[in-house]
């Protein structure tokens, strides 16, 4: 105000430095007072300014998506549906790594011992078998005994009844210190050559499958993740584009008016990021929804063959990830689809 | 404040909008131009506002070759003109008030400053009663006049119109130029494109007339 004041005095003469154009000072206002302070007030007001923009426009997009709840609500389904299949991959593979865990513990060597052994050679031969450095702990098992594991496991009392001699041999069962593969074939290699084994059985084959199987399931699960993010990007990028395409003139008056580019993209990246948000948020509904869905026959199957397994669930830091990766996403494919488009447009 | 030197624009390789285009406007003076439709007006006024680049020479507006530019700059450069359009550039979806706002709300003036101004503009256009209004609800004079308001709301150094009278009666565009006349007044450097003759000759400021891209008389120059 006081500068138009100036001018109405001086007429045409000519006035302060305004009209140079001078990019770095948009709003010159307080142009001619000079020193730090006035430096500081101007670059402060801008940052407010430019915080105000950033709350307006969050609001504004907010409330277009909700002005048009149906159409949207497909798009963040679409995303939520993009973002289930990987994240459950992701959950499924984790609780495969639990299992693996498991599996670890129960990680085991037999050794079977000739036949005609007693207790007490048995005993000795026990005992050497614990002097290995590379066995944690062992646990005999007598012929008696493993006939009646046997018998159990099989359900049936009498049949084996009938033999005269038992023909089971001692084992003795060996939890190794290193359950590594290679390590547990080393030691058998070793205990091979102790007198009174007959044989050493260890379940590498097994173990290793299931390795090589998660790697593979872990490997899947990012190739899936990184093309159904990919499909995020292209279904929050062609939102925008319509978007786009549909406030065209607006855009076009306000880059003729002197708006900057990132004025122009804000209000778009904001509603890529609310699709991000929504379609996030929808996905950990999916998830639960299907954890639901599936629990009860999971832990039948699972009661079937005498385990405990319960499905695995996000939890916060899990859904935390899935929820700023959506957002993320979002935003990313959202400033794409504007900044790919904004060369397009040109005021008339 | 603007000077062409030498200034030429080719469209698609073989027309010249314009050509050898040499003048000066002087801060705070009120310029018309003038020619038949097609003559270069509109492309030389694209010119001023950087919408486009001169095939050949300068465009200096106040002391800076504007060709010189970074493409992020542009955006700060046109906040210094305010431009009014003939199709007036309205935004209908959004009331008289906010269309009024929108440079300042660009520029990130703080709200109750920019209601206060937004208000000012619209009392000088006598709009100021039309402010919750649609454009849509208005008439073409009116929509001008806000169009006006709009350009002048952050108090541009240059004004520019682009046959600000086109589709009004002569009563009507008399009282545009009035304004128009008002803002030069207060010191605002004003060149306006129209072919309405009548209109401009009774006026009495300086008249360039374009004829086929070329300034063919500079008249009344003060």
């Amino acid at each position: 105000m006081k500068r138009s004041a100036n001018a109405r005095q001086s007429g045409a003469a000519p006035r302060g430095k305004r009209q140079t154009p001078k990019p770095a000072a948009p709003a010159s206002e307080t142009a001619p007072r000079s020193g730090a302070r006035a430096q500081q007030t101007r670059f402060s007001s801008r940052l407010r300014a430019w915080g105000r923009h950033h709350r307006a426009m969050a609001l504004d997009s907010l409330f277009r998506l909700v002005r048009y709840p149906l159409g949207n609500l497909l798009t963040m389904l679409a995303i939520a549906i993009a973002l289930v299949l990987p994240a459950a991959l992701w959950l499924t593979l984790d609780s495969a790594k639990l299992l693996d865990a498991e599996l670890d513990e129960s990680a085991s060597l037999t050794v079977y011992l000739d036949m005609g052994i007693d207790a007490a050679q048995a005993a000795r031969i026990e005992e050497a078998v614990s002097a290995d450095g590379g066995v944690a702990q062992t646990r005999m098992i007598s012929p008696e005994q493993g006939m009646a594991d046997f018998q159990q496991s099989l359900g049936i009392d009498d049949t084996l009844a009938g033999l005269d001699d038992n023909p089971l041999p001692t084992s003795i069962v060996i939890s190794p210190q290193d359950v590594e593969p290679a390590a547990m074939a080393e030691l058998a290699e070793r205990l091979e050559g102790v007198t009174g084994i007959d044989e050493v059985r260890v379940d590498l084959a097994w173990v290793e499958r299931l390795r090589h199987l998660a790697a593979l399931g872990r490997r899947v699960a990012l190739a899936l993740g990184v093309l159904f993010g990919f499909g995020v990007l292209l279904v929050v990028g062609n939102t925008i584009r319509l978007a786009v395409e549909s406030r065209r003139r607006e855009i076009e008056v306000v880059m003729l008016i002197g708006a900057t580019h990132a004025f122009v993209r804000r209000p778009f990246l904001y509603s890529g990021a609310w699709y991000g948000a929504g379609g996030g948020l929808l996905a950990l509904g999916l998830l639960a929804l299907g954890n639901h869905w599936l629990s009860l026959p999971v832990a039948a199957l699972a009661a079937s063959y005498g385990a405990s397994f319960t499905l695995p669930q996000l939890d916060v830091t899990g859904s935390t990830i899935l929820l700023s990766c959506s957002i993320l996403l979002g935003w990313l494919g959202a400033w794409l689809a504007v900044t790919r488009h904004l060369s397009s447009i040109r005021p008339r | 404040m603007i000077a062409f030197e030498h200034v030429g624009k080719r469209y698609g390789g073989r027309f010249d909008a314009l050509a050898h285009l040499n003048f000066r406007v002087a801060r705070g003076e009120m310029v018309f131009l003038t020619g038949h439709s097609g003559a270069g007006k509109s492309s030389l006024l694209r010119l001023i506002m950087r919408l486009e680049k001169p095939s050949r020479g300068r465009v200096v507006v106040a002391g800076h070759d504007i060709a010189q530019l970074h493409a992020s700059q542009v955006p700060f450069y046109r906040r210094q003109i305010g431009v009014v359009f003939q199709d007036h550039q309205l935004l209908f979806d959004r009331s008289v008030f906010h269309n009024v706002s929108l440079p300042l709300e660009i520029q990130g003036v703080e709200p109750r400053e920019a209601a206060r101004r937004v208000r000012a503009a619209l009392d000088k256009v006598g709009l100021l009663h039309r402010e919750k209004a649609l454009p849509i609800e208005l008439s073409g004079g009116e929509q001008q006049r806000v169009g006006i308001a709009r350009a002048v709301v952050n108090k541009p150094a240059l004004l520019l119109a682009d046959e600000p009278t086109g589709n009004l009666d002569p009563q009507l565009s008399a009282d545009i130029m009035a304004l128009f006349e008002d803002f030069n007044r207060i010191g605002t450097t004003v060149m306006i494109a129209s072919h309405d003759l009548a209109l401009i000759a009774r006026l009495h400021h300086r008249i360039l007339r374009l004829q086929d891209g070329r300034l063919v008389a500079d008249e009344g120059a003060a």
